[in-house]
């Protein structure tokens, strides 16, 4: 049965976080009201030919808007920040599993980079379902914290603001209190989110982590976007679909290149 | 959907000369949660081959100006498991199945054709993919050849009755003489084209984007060299053609089938706007029925200077 579909959405309010980032909220009452943490979607950037896919940084399920964020990577992401309010995008979404929180009394949410946006949403939805979340992000300094909320655990390389060191260093000042029961999620740059699954391996803690490829289509057809992980067949691994089997899996599945 | 979009590819009638193009549907489940595939002329599954195939690691796709460059590498469940799992819905989808064939040898081939023929209730036409740039050996490298394209079709064709169509690459000099080839071998159709071998270099790292360093490149951006292949071909074959390569809307299709195809493949652009063939189809009729005509009749009907 035909239920999804591309969606013409327009762009409703715009911030800039800092020199290259910023914050685009769009409507779309059937995204705001479906999505779930560690989805994404998939938008046309201008001239482009492909649509970029950002992962979700927030809903608003009442005025049907959602927001994400976008860092200025290149041609397609400078088109996408130059959007002026009322412009109008094609749109698929939301894509991909996202978290499971099921089971868990407490999350830790781990991050960087433009993964403080997938953060942010799991933030508001975990807050909103009354458990216990602890945040810790990375940055390199300063002047690249964005998303903050009061009584996140921050960490710098440069040191000039929170703990000095990467979130590794952030994440051991945190109590836990029963690991079975501690799910840590995990959205940054790929040597992160390795050293934060290793870290949460050795704490005995499950821990999801949402992970990027390049993509084309985002609907699971093009093969494009694969992720490298575990597998019983005779190769000892399968390349799964970044954008249908993930973007989120569980640690112990990815073979990290 | 009016019966003036009705075609026929040979033997092969379809509702419409809409196909969707091998290794830009999988096997039509995902695009089933978008539209009706029912409203179809065909799809042509992601390339099989014996054994399944993890398909090649790391980066796989590098966007161009009006296209994109990929380097998927065939990466499939294997013929036996697609028999099992994916044929059974492909022909209940209710467009005409047409299952694509790739291989790494001339045996990878029969073995394949061999393991397909007696499910040819189920099957409307074999795409014989002659024409993959993203593996090593096989495919493209007995596509360039027409000596070896010719041998492999005539091996084929004594091994089945379904429909055969060749598909080739336009990586070559001369894509009549390997056209010619497979008509000579006893093939029903050809489907032209197959992507273009490409290379997109990131200028920071000196490296290719690609980690298989080469890709296929497809999109809008390789139409042209599309339709002249389709155009050349038209003049000189006997068998039709399937054309292939840029399309992304209704004009794209009569371009095509002006230029001499009795249907066409649609891929790269339903990457971007996965139920675009529903807005074709709906232009399509129009157009049909603005012009009091039967879409089959434009087929070749291209007047050249």
């Amino acid at each position: 049965m035909a239920i999804k579909k591309e969606y013409k959405i327009k762009l409703v309010s715009k911030e800039l976080l800092n020199a290259d980032t910023c914050y685009l909220g769009f409507e779309c009452p059937e995204i705001a009201g479906t999505a779930v943490p560690g989805q994404f979607v998939n938008i046309s950037a201008g001239t482009m030919f492909l649509k970029r896919p950002f992962g979700i940084a927030s809903v608003d399920k009442e005025k049907g808007t959602f927001n994400i964020g976008v860092k200025v990577v290149g041609k397609g992401t400078e088109q996408i920040k130059a959007f002026e309010v009322g412009t109008e995008v094609d749109c698929l979404g939301p894509l991909g599993n996202g978290f499971d929180f099921e089971g868990f009394d407490n999350v830790i949410l781990t991050g960087g980079g433009t993964g403080v946006f997938p953060i942010n949403f799991a933030y508001e939805e975990l807050t909103r379902l009354g458990k216990k979340v602890t945040v810790c992000e990375g940055f390199r300094n300063a002047q690249q914290v964005i998303l903050k909320k009061e009584g996140y655990v921050l960490t710098t390389d440069a040191g000039d603001v929170g703990i000095k060191g990467t979130v590794i260093a952030g994440l051991e000042t945190l109590p836990i209190e029963d690991a079975s029961k501690t799910l840590v999620c995990c959205v940054g740059p790929i040597p992160m989110m390795k050293a934060v699954s290793e870290w949460a391996a050795q704490k005995n803690m499950k821990c999801l982590v949402s992970m990027e490829q390049r993509m084309a289509c985002g609907a699971g057809i093009c093969l494009c976007c694969i992720v490298k992980v575990r597998d019983d067949g005779p190769d000892g691994y399968k390349n799964v679909r970044c954008c249908k089997e993930g973007p989120v899996f569980d640690s112990r599945e990815v073979i990290w290149s | 959907m009016s019966s003036s979009l009705n075609v026929n590819v040979g033997n092969v009638g379809l509702k419409s000369p809409i196909i969707l193009a091998s290794g830009t549907c999988n096997f039509g489940r995902e695009l089933s949660e978008y539209y009706d595939l029912s409203i179809l002329g065909g799809m042509s599954s992601k390339g099989l081959t014996i054994k399944p195939r993890a398909g090649n690691p790391g980066v796989r796709v590098a966007e161009c100006d009006s296209g994109m460059l990929n380097s998927v590498g065939l990466q499939n469940p294997g013929v036996h498991y697609f028999i099992e799992n994916d044929l059974d819905f492909m022909k209940e989808s209710g467009a005409a199945v047409i299952v694509n064939v790739a291989g790494h040898s001339f045996e990878d081939y029969v073995d394949m054709v061999t393991t397909l023929a007696p499910h040819k209730d189920k099957i409307d036409a074999l795409e014989i993919n002659l024409s993959c740039p993203n593996v090593k050996a096989g495919c493209m490298t007995i596509g360039s050849d027409p000596e070896a394209i010719q041998a492999i079709t005539s091996k084929l064709r004594s091994l089945t009755d379904l429909p055969l169509w060749i598909k080739l690459t336009p990586n070559v000099t001369d894509i009549k003489a390997t056209a010619l080839a497979a008509q000579a071998g006893g093939a029903d159709a050809v489907v032209l084209i197959n992507t273009l071998m490409g290379m997109r270099i990131d200028i920071r790292t000196r490296r290719p984007v690609l980690t298989n360093n080469t890709g296929g490149y497809s999109g809008p951006a390789v139409k042209p060299v599309a339709i002249r292949m389709v155009a050349e071909c038209s003049r000189v074959l006997d068998i039709p053609i399937v054309g292939c390569g840029g399309i992304a809307d209704y004009k794209d299709v009569i371009e095509f089938m002006i230029a001499g195809a009795s249907a066409v493949e649609i891929g790269t652009a339903c990457l971007v706007h996965p139920a675009l063939p529903v807005k074709i189809t709906e232009d399509l009729d129009k157009y049909c029925e603005d012009n009091k005509l039967q879409l089959k009749e434009l087929t070749g009907t291209l007047q050249r200077w």
